[in-house]
């Protein structure tokens, strides 16, 4: 590859690696589901109502210390599930450190209120209102990330989609969610295998003009690939029997420790909301 | 433009998740009548391409982040109300599986991108490309210009919902709880990238997709066939806006009556009876929900004499939820969609009916 | 003089300005292991959907054990029963593959037809063994090689143990110790119970599973013979694409072309 092919380059390989990242990151998922640990161990119903309270809590909350508590609860948690720390920092807390500290930033500088500390050259103060808010923002994003990926990294997909089912969302939703998860990464392969070939024939640099030609080639081409695939896939269900109705095989059952674990949970949320009002 | 958790408060999030309800519960019906055709796969497609177009986004300071969406595309391949289903999946995957987008918030994305995007996109669309050839290039255009439009409305309305939030909650030492940014700097972080960056990808993306197809695949286009047989009809046609007239009618109806929940509440702001002025304990409640102001020591002659005329149906008999300001909110909201819905009726029609006095004059 | 189990008559159908198939005829009886020989686009994969009555002929007509299959005749319970008899296993496994599990997989077809949970495990398992796949029962069909996928497949079609198995392309793709499994697990299918139509280009499968065989070229049926007959005919085989001559060297360096194709001859 050229010098000059850098720049298209750059793009395309960015492009190749978070594709590949979301193939690896659904891989994930189903490995950790399979360890036994405290949130594997429970029944997915209760798992989700259990988190949930508990990530609306963390959003939401007003007092920091709060909201603190909570992200230690969920490092607690992940523990208790034998999911690797590092794992999550990787995946969870750096991503969002950098994304959230990145926007909520200037408002160290922008927010007025008491000023605590100049920068020497610019002259700009950090304001004590304007590391509050900053501090607020990625606390609470960090908290509801982890609680969220923790539920989903502990909890195989198709027990997921069972549970939305037995929650009494609607069969639509259900049935596309299910299946627009797998065609996700169906999608994303093909997607990867163009690029690859793409890449490899490029020789050479192309001009933005062109750039953008084949970019929106590509992505026509895309559609009209999963278009054509949807198809089939249609035909396919018609061809084993499906008629517009899902029918699920309901096997979960719950134990005392489920119940018990919901109370514990819904006492750290109570809690959580008694003080952070 | 997705908005994670804790950048937007409680009441906030509840409000948006009560506008963006209706427009599911329509869109879901009316998919589901869909449900054993070639169109639910196509909706998963759409999702899925929604999806990993979603994914390239990047951070804007002052803002959330920036990127395209893909409504455009998918509303004028799929029509408005399959539009708000597959964008409103994609971004439950998301922000389930992938932590990009909160769940508190999943209500406001919804409504930003999925809801309102499709809306737009839908009658801009509609509105430039009017009754084109199938194979124009005005269609091209007319899809590109509804992606880029459909983008910064939601861009819009994401740095709106973000803006308000400093100048609303505010802990004790004045920090702000929630997003940081006021107005003049969300809007100005949010527009710029949309404006240029993203909603230029949306447009290229959309117009793109419809070139592609008028090229391969027509049909998906919507060849008006001789009888209107529904089995050649479009997918955008199959869940579009004329046949589903009685139901977003009969919704419509519904949420305005909304505000029939409100006045069964009781004691709102501003509803205050003429005898709450002369209570000391109410006065204190009228200054703090009005920003501290002190409540003049008489009631407004105008509200002594109305209020007499008028008293809220049943406040002893509502239940205490119903006093929460949230509920308040939320059935604010749904009287505010209300109008919304009323306003694209009736603008739909008067469009339908220019259109159809045009066919009749031009053949 | 027993009934054929289909007859195809004359059968048209054009996808997007291509002729798919022309005029076509074709009658299978039952517990024939029958084969459809023919290059890429040729029309054998149109054939089999419209045989599973997943297409329609635009001219023509299709009958199953005597009654015609027709979009509006195959719907509600008439559908049922015909998806329980027919299946069809289809060339690209991912688009036969749209279940979480390998297990929920299998499942689905039952599941539509409303067995009980207790019938539907019990098969399942019984059908992942049959397959050797019941080491993948909780893995999720994506990640499986293109060997598993298909034995997936099969075993998802096969639960519903069908009158009627037409298969497209079976070994495509995929590696020769899969190749051989599959191969091996077609042959003893057909133990004349079931009527087996697979559509493939691979001439080594022909001699293998087929009791008779149809040539296909641009929509039509262009020779009809068995396996040996056809095998043996090499201009027919040449001028329908089947087998190439492409020049190459042999073991004394010569370098020269003929007629030939690749992989083993016994």
């Amino acid at each position: 590859m050229t010098d000059a092919g850098k720049n298209s380059r750059g793009v395309v390989e960015r492009s190749l690696a978070s594709f590949v990242d979301a193939l690896e990151h659904a891989f994930y998922a189903e490995e950790s589901a399979k360890k036994n640990g405290l949130l594997q161990k429970l029944d997915p119903r209760i798992k989700i109502a259990a988190v949930f309270p508990l990530i609306v809590i963390a959003a939401l909350a007003r007092r920091l210390g709060v909201i603190v508590a909570l992200f230690a609860t969920a490092v607690v948690l992940a523990l208790l599930s034998r999911v690797p720390l590092a794992t999550l920092a990787k995946r969870v807390w750096l991503g969002v450190l950098i994304f959230t500290g990145f926007i909520s930033f200037p408002a160290l500088f922008l927010t007025p209120g008491v000023a605590i500390y100049t920068l020497p050259l610019l002259g700009w103060s950090v304001t004590e209102q304007g590391l509050r808010a900053a501090m607020n923002l990625i606390m609470r994003a960090e908290t509801a990330a982890t609680f969220s990926v923790l539920l989903v990294l502990c909890t195989p997909w198709s027990f997921v989609l069972k549970a939305l089912r037995v929650l009494r969302l609607p069969i639509v939703l259900v049935v596309i969610l299910g299946m627009t998860y797998r065609y996700i990464f169906l999608f994303l392969r093909n997607a990867h295998d163009m690029f690859m070939s793409r890449k490899s024939r490029l020789v050479g640099h192309l001009d933005g003009r062109e750039q953008r030609r084949a970019a929106t080639a590509s992505a026509g081409v895309l559609m009209s690939k999963t278009i054509q695939l949807s198809g089939d896939v249609y035909l396919a269900m018609r061809s084993r029997g499906f008629q517009g109705e899902v029918y699920v095989l309901d096997e979960f059952q719950t134990h005392w420790f489920d119940w018990a674990m919901l109370a514990v949970f819904i006492s750290i949320a109570l809690l959580a909301f008694w003080f952070g009002r | 433009m997705h908005i994670p958790d804790g950048y937007l408060s409680a009441s906030t999030c509840a409000l948006l998740y009560g506008t963006a309800i209706p427009f599911w519960y329509t869109a879901f019906a009316r998919v589901k009548r869909l449900l054993n055709t070639r169109l639910i796969p196509l909706l998963a497609v759409a999702s899925t391409f929604c999806f990993v177009i979603m994914m390239f986004n990047l951070p804007l300071p002052g803002g959330t982040t920036g990127h395209a969406v893909g409504v455009g595309a998918v509303t004028v391949v799929l029509g408005p109300w399959a539009s708000m289903v597959s964008v409103s999946i994609a971004l439950l995957i998301q922000a389930v599986f992938f932590g990009d987008g909160g769940i508190t918030t999943f209500g406001a994305n919804c409504f930003n991108m999925a809801i309102v995007g499709s809306l737009v996109a839908h009658f801009t669309y509609r509105a430039v490309a009017a009754r084109t050839a199938i194979a124009s290039s005005r269609r091209v255009v007319a899809a590109g210009l509804a992606g880029y439009a459909a983008i910064n409305v939601a861009a819009m309305l994401a740095a709106c919902e973000l803006g308000i939030q400093p100048l609303l909650f505010k802990d004790a030492s004045g920090a702000p709880l929630y997003a940081p940014y006021a107005l003049h700097i969300a809007i100005p972080a949010m527009m710029l990238g949309h404006l240029t960056f993203a909603g230029l990808a949306d447009l290229f993306v959309a117009g793109g997709v419809v070139a592609y197809l008028q090229r391969t695949n027509p049909a998906l286009l919507g060849q008006k066939s001789a009888g209107g047989a529904t089995k050649d009809a479009s997918p955008a046609e199959a869940s579009g806006w004329r046949t589903t007239r009685p139901l977003w009618i009969r919704l419509a109806l519904l949420m305005l009556l909304t505000p029939l929940g409100i006045l069964a509440a009781g004691t709102a702001w501003g509803e205050w009876g003429a005898k709450d002025f002369s209570d000391p304990l109410m006065r204190q409640q009228i200054a703090a929900a009005s920003g501290q102001v002190a409540p003049p020591s008489e009631p407004p002659r105008g509200l002594a004499r109305l209020s007499s005329l008028w008293s809220a149906p049943f406040p002893q008999y509502a239940p205490p939820f119903v006093r929460h300001p949230a509920f308040g909110y939320v059935m604010s909201a749904m009287f505010g969609c209300g109008l919304i819905l009323g306003f694209f009726l009736l603008v739909g029609w008067m469009i339908g009916e220019r259109s159809a006095v045009g066919d009749r004059t031009s053949t | 003089m027993t009934a054929p189990i289909f007859e195809v008559r004359d059968a048209t159908y054009r996808y997007h300005e291509v002729t798919a198939l022309d005029g076509l005829n074709l009658t299978v009886m039952p517990g024939q292991r029958i084969v459809l020989l023919g290059a890429n686009g040729s029309g054998k994969s149109t054939l089999l959907s419209m045989l599973d009555g997943l297409c329609f002929p635009e001219k023509g007509s299709v009958t199953f054990q005597g009654e015609p299959l027709t979009e509006d005749r195959l719907s509600g319970q008439v559908e049922f029963d015909f998806r329980r008899r027919v299946a069809l296993v289809f060339q690209n496994p991912d688009v036969q593959l749209f279940n979480p599990t390998v297990f929920d997989e299998v499942a689905f077809g039952p599941l539509q037809l409303r067995w009980t949970k207790e019938q539907i495990r019990l098969r399942v398992s019984e059908i992942l063994e049959q397959l050797e796949i019941a080491h993948l029962k909780d893995r999720s069909p994506h990640h499986l090689s293109t060997g598993e996928k298909k034995r997936v497949a099969l075993a998802s079609v096969l639960i519903l143990d069908p009158e009627v198995l037409l298969l497209d392309e079976p070994t495509a793709a995929l590696d020769p110790k899969s190749e051989s499994q599959m191969i091996d697990f077609l042959v003893s299918c057909s133990g004349g119970r079931k009527t087996v139509v697979t559509a493939t280009h691979d001439l080594d499968l022909v001699e293998d599973i087929a009791d008779y065989c149809h040539v296909f070229q641009r929509g039509c049926i262009v020779a009809a013979g068995t396996p040996s007959e056809i095998l043996n005919d090499h201009e027919l085989l040449l001028s329908t694409n089947l087998i190439h001559a492409h020049r190459h060297a042999h073991a004394q360096g010569e370098v020269h072309s003929h007629p030939h194709r690749h992989g083993h001859k016994h």
